[in-house]
């Protein structure tokens, strides 16, 4: 079947002209990127106006006249206020958290005025539905939050974002493209299960834990779980009303583990990247040292929350053709 | 049902909004459409009000479904099938109003909110008034504030944000609407036939004469046209109207009558003397004849003459109409082709003997045709005739027991059977209905022709004379005419057949703010309701654009439209920009600098002014500098102005250079 929009999409997308990006990394929307048509609502009302201009003028009423006149002229001034409804904002978008694939990116656009004229409905139209549209006051700015389906790791990119405004009376709608650079990186979506890293591919006997969540150096504080040691919480946080909080402690500085590529035998690249991110998350999960290494590419042994991202990072963005994080390196 | 997404469902404040707006929309309409129409629709209001608060009211798809059908049935059998303009109207209304019933989606209300916009027009067909063009205004003001709020986005403040968006851009609209009002191309003839309601009554004088028909409008104080003469205007008891000549009279009723019709050559004037110039703005009349002064000697444009000198509209006169003319007031008018002369003879069956004498009478004593008349106009002035607007009930004779009994009656009685006379002496007649005099208006300086203005009067074909009128009504001793009861309740005033007494000041007064009332009428009916493609020309003809027509006005009006709209976008758009604060100091700092004589050039950064003005004026030279320490690394430099705005203030609050005693040529300012 023929599909009208993506042979829109293809056909005519290089047609619209886009709202660049400045120097300073914010797009301002110009006069001559704003596009401009009527809306359902619009056409209704045009028709309408139009039998009450054949009738007015056929029964030589001039009141009706008026009146017609009236709403057509309300109707002009409206499309005009449409337009200066865009013409000037500044747009500006940027990634949010980074996610795993499957969860929706989140990306922040803010839209703002620098003049004192204050603008109204403003939203980023997605699909069916409308995301809720703001207000911003005169020499100010406000937030849009747009989400994206992920299906892919790596840098999501938001190319570009409609912005659009139906203010004042919903006759008219405006919108224009917006070009952005933001990005949210997408890690690669974890296996269900994966062997333990550091044994040998296809042995499935758990490593035994070395040592326990004993006596070793203080990692940090963590929520209490059913079957802690009552010697493990830390009772003063209890008394300032905090809650169960259980002293983590581990990681003796000998015990690391090697999470890696050559460890598994998946034949997918795709696959083993989804297992070496499951193994990533339990290692962290497990608090202990690990490293991870990648064709080409090696993180050294680490632990905490700045380690686990840089090496989920690595696996959002290896290129088991050609590592670019290798190359920049 | 597919789902409908959050920020589609309208809110129950929009709801309660556009029902409200509706009803403010409809009550207008309640006076002229029938009580059955009315009850149907304050129901389906009051369900979709009380709906607001108990939803189950509302009804489900069958339900509405037979809530639809009554209402069609209702509109169809109030006014007996679909043709006509309340016919249409309660249709239209009761439709609407369903709509009510099922508000799912917001623009299910913008749908009712445009289609009031219609229900306005149509509105417009039925009440013209000012008043009424107000609270329309003010309903219309209502809608477009719920257009607003339904688009929402507004923020903060919505409900008084939306009245706010509202006003302004109605205000902005208001110019656009005043250039298309004046120069939009209008039709000089409808596109499509109008369907004249056959159930609505018409106003005015009919083109039938009975016995009570005029005394019934002399009771109805409408007005029926304006006039404005240029010139002296004629006295008031020249001023006959004239409207439908009648033929054909079966002894009781008068009629056009059977092969009489309007087509034909136009009735030609042999003579004429004394024109006279006017203007005439009639009322709608729902009928084709246009009134005029005996003789009408001009046509109107689109109009034309009868062969028995009425005007005739080319349109049913269903708006108001103004029309220029000329008439002449002494005239002689050439002799009626067979046909008609041989209508004016026609005498009724009902003839009896004791009239047949009478007229035996009046021709053994006259000599001649005129002489004729005069017997018989005398005979009503000698016998104690009563002129009265209650006149006793006539049987089945209504001119024998009108001439020999009763002797009391209105100008039809007086018409009718004077003509009847006339004819049985082989003079041929015929009556004519339409007003007589008019009630000048100092204030306007036009003359007002009121419904109890209405008249009938007889024609008389002279030898040699043509035509001549001849008003029985007038012949009546002025001491029997009765201006007690119903003459005294009539809104109009006094008129030729009545002297009323002007009586006290008070009077006076009230009639004065009704003259002045009028006036403004009166301006609103030329101006407004009456502009038409003759005012839009002549505006055009002003402008010395009169050889373009309809494109000079297409023209105009774009050109217009074009600088108006150019102008809003400009103001709209247009955004002083503030001064930095900074640069607003420096710019108070030249501005006392240029006071002495030393003006920045265009072309000069702070450095170098303040290197010229040190060696023009080496006095100022340690404020100057001072302020460029100050100023440069605040404005150019990296940190933060603050510290240095308030130096550079306090600074200039004491810096008044005053011009130098000597400035020697050389050190003038270069040039």
């Amino acid at each position: 079947m023929f599909n009208w929009t993506r042979f829109r999409a293809r056909r005519f997308s290089n047609l619209f002209r886009r709202v660049a990006r400045g120097g300073d990394g914010v797009a301002r929307v110009g006069s001559r990127q704003i596009y401009i048509l009527p809306t359902g609502n619009g056409l209704r009302f045009a028709a309408v106006l139009f039998v009450m201009l054949l009738g007015s003028l056929n029964y030589q009423n001039n009141l009706g006249l008026l009146f017609t006149f009236f709403l057509a002229s309300v109707a002009l001034v409206a499309m005009h206020h449409t337009w200066f409804n865009l013409l000037g904002l500044s747009v500006q978008a940027r990634g949010g958290q980074p996610v795993f694939v499957g969860d929706d990116t989140s990306f922040e656009v803010v839209v703002g005025t620098e003049g004192k004229r204050a603008r109204y409905d403003i939203g980023i139209p997605a699909g069916e539905t409308r995301h809720q549209s703001i207000a911003i006051p005169g020499r100010d700015s406000g937030t849009i939050r747009i989400a994206q389906t992920t299906l892919r790791r790596g840098l999501a990119a938001l190319d570009e974002v409609t912005v659009e405004t139906r203010y004042p009376l919903h006759l008219f709608r405006a919108w224009c493209y917006v070009k952005t650079d933001a990005t949210t990186l997408v890690y690669p979506k974890p296996a269900q299960v994966a062997p333990e890293p550091g044994s040998a591919a296809g042995d499935t006997e758990p490593r035994r834990r070395q040592g326990s969540e004993g006596m070793e150096d203080y990692l940090g504080p963590r929520g209490y779980r059913d079957g802690d040691s009552p010697r493990q919480i830390d009772w003063k946080a209890y008394a300032r009303e905090r809650g169960l909080v259980v002293k983590q402690f581990g990681g003796d500085e000998g015990q690391e583990v090697w999470i890696d590529w050559a460890g598994l035998t998946a034949a997918d690249p795709e696959i083993r990247i989804s297992v070496l991110t499951r193994q990533v998350l339990d290692a962290a999960e497990a608090q202990v040292r690990f490293g991870l290494r990648l064709p080409g590419l090696e993180e050294a042994p680490g632990r905490g929350a700045g380690h686990l991202q840089r090496c989920l990072t690595h696996l959002a963005l290896y290129d088991h053709a050609n590592d670019p994080l290798q190359r920049a390196a | 049902m597919r789902t409908i997404p959050s920020n589609e469902r309208p809110e129950r404040t929009q709801i309660l909004w556009v029902t409200l707006v509706l009803i403010a929309a409809y009550l207008p309409l309640a006076g002229h459409l029938a009580l059955q129409i009315s009850a149907f629709v304050g129901l389906l209001f009051a369900i979709r009000l009380a709906s607001l608060r108990w939803s189950a009211v509302l009804p489900g798809t069958w339900p509405l479904a037979a809530l639809t059908l009554i209402g069609v049935a209702n509109a169809a059998v109030t006014y007996q099938g679909w043709s006509g303009q309340n016919a249409g109207t309660a249709l239209f209304v009761s439709m609407l109003v369903l709509k009510l019933m099922e508000l799912r989606r917001k623009s299910d209300i913008r749908l009712v909110a445009t289609l009031i916009g219609f229900l306005v027009v149509v509105e417009f067909l039925f009440d013209q008034s000012p008043w009424l063009v107000l609270y329309l205004g003010a309903v219309v003001l209502g809608g477009i504030a719920l257009l607003v709020d339904l688009n929402g986005g507004l923020g903060e403040a919505r409900r008084r944000g939306a009245i706010t968006v509202a006003v302004r851009l109605s205000l902005q609209a208001l110019p656009l609407t005043l250039i298309l009002f004046l120069l939009f191309p209008r039709l000089s003839a409808p596109l499509w036939n109008l369907g004249v309601d056959p159930n609505k009554a018409t106003t005015g004088i009919s083109d039938s004469l009975e016995p009570g028909a005029i005394s019934e409008l002399v009771l109805n104080g409408e007005l029926a046209f304006r006039a404005r003469f240029e010139g002296t205007p004629p006295a008031a008891d020249r001023l006959y109207w004239r409207g439908p000549v009648l033929w054909q009279t079966d002894g009781r009723r008068w009629s056009a009558g059977e092969g009489i019709t309007n087509s034909g050559p136009a009735g030609a004037l042999l003579e004429t003397a004394r024109p006279i110039d006017y203007e005439v703005t009639l009322e709608a009349t729902d009928q084709r004849w246009l009134f005029a002064l005996d003789m009408p000697a001009s046509v109107p444009d689109g109009a034309f003459l009868s062969p028995d000198h009425q005007l005739i509209a080319r349109q049913v006169v269903s708006a108001v109409k103004r029309y220029q003319v000329t008439s002449a007031l002494d005239y002689r008018t050439a002799a009626p082709d067979p046909a008609r002369l041989a209508a004016g003879l026609q005498v009724p069956d009902n003839v009896t003997p004791r009239m047949r004498r009478l007229v035996e009478d009046w021709q053994g004593r006259s000599n001649d045709d005129w002489a004729l008349v005069q017997a018989g106009l005398q005979f009503f002035n000698r016998e104690s005739f009563h002129y009265t607007l209650m006149p006793p009930r006539l049987g089945a004779n209504p001119t024998d027991e009108f001439l020999f009994e009763t002797r009391r009656g209105f100008c039809e009685h007086y018409a009718g059977s004077f003509a009847v006379l006339m004819r049985m002496a082989g003079i041929p007649s015929r009556i004519v209905l339409g007003y007589l005099g008019g009630e000048l208006n100092r204030v306007g300086g036009y003359h007002m022709i009121w419904q109890s203005d209405a008249h009938a009067w007889v024609e008389v074909l002279i030898d040699g004379r043509g035509w001549v009128r001849v008003d029985p009504t007038a012949a009546v001793d002025p001491s029997r005419v009765d201006n007690s009861g119903a003459s005294r309740m009539l809104g109009a005033g006094p008129s030729v057949r009545f002297t009323l007494e002007q009586a006290d000041a008070i009077a006076r007064f009230v009639r004065n703010m009704r003259l002045f009332a009028d006036s403004l009428d009166a301006a609103w009916q030329d101006w407004v309701l009456g502009f038409s493609v003759e005012d839009q020309l002549a505006l055009l003809e002003r402008l010395r654009l009169g050889e373009l027509r309809e494109y000079g006005l297409v023209a105009l009006m774009l050109a217009a439209l074009g600088l108006t709209l150019g102008i809003l976008v400009v103001a709209s758009i247009r955004e002083r920009k503030p001064l930095d604060p900074l640069q607003a100091e420096y710019a108070r700092f030249c501005g006392r600098l240029a006071k002495i004589g030393l003006d920045r050039l265009p072309n000069e950064g702070p450095m170098d002014y303040a290197g010229r003005v040190v060696a023009q004026r080496p006095d100022l030279a340690p404020t100057v500098e001072r302020f460029m320490e100050l100023y440069v690394p605040a404005r150019y430099g990296p940190d933060d102005s603050g510290d240095a705005l308030v130096a550079l203030a306090d600074l200039l609050s004491h810096f008044r250079p005053r011009p130098a005693r000597q400035m020697p040529d050389l050190l003038r300012r270069p040039r």
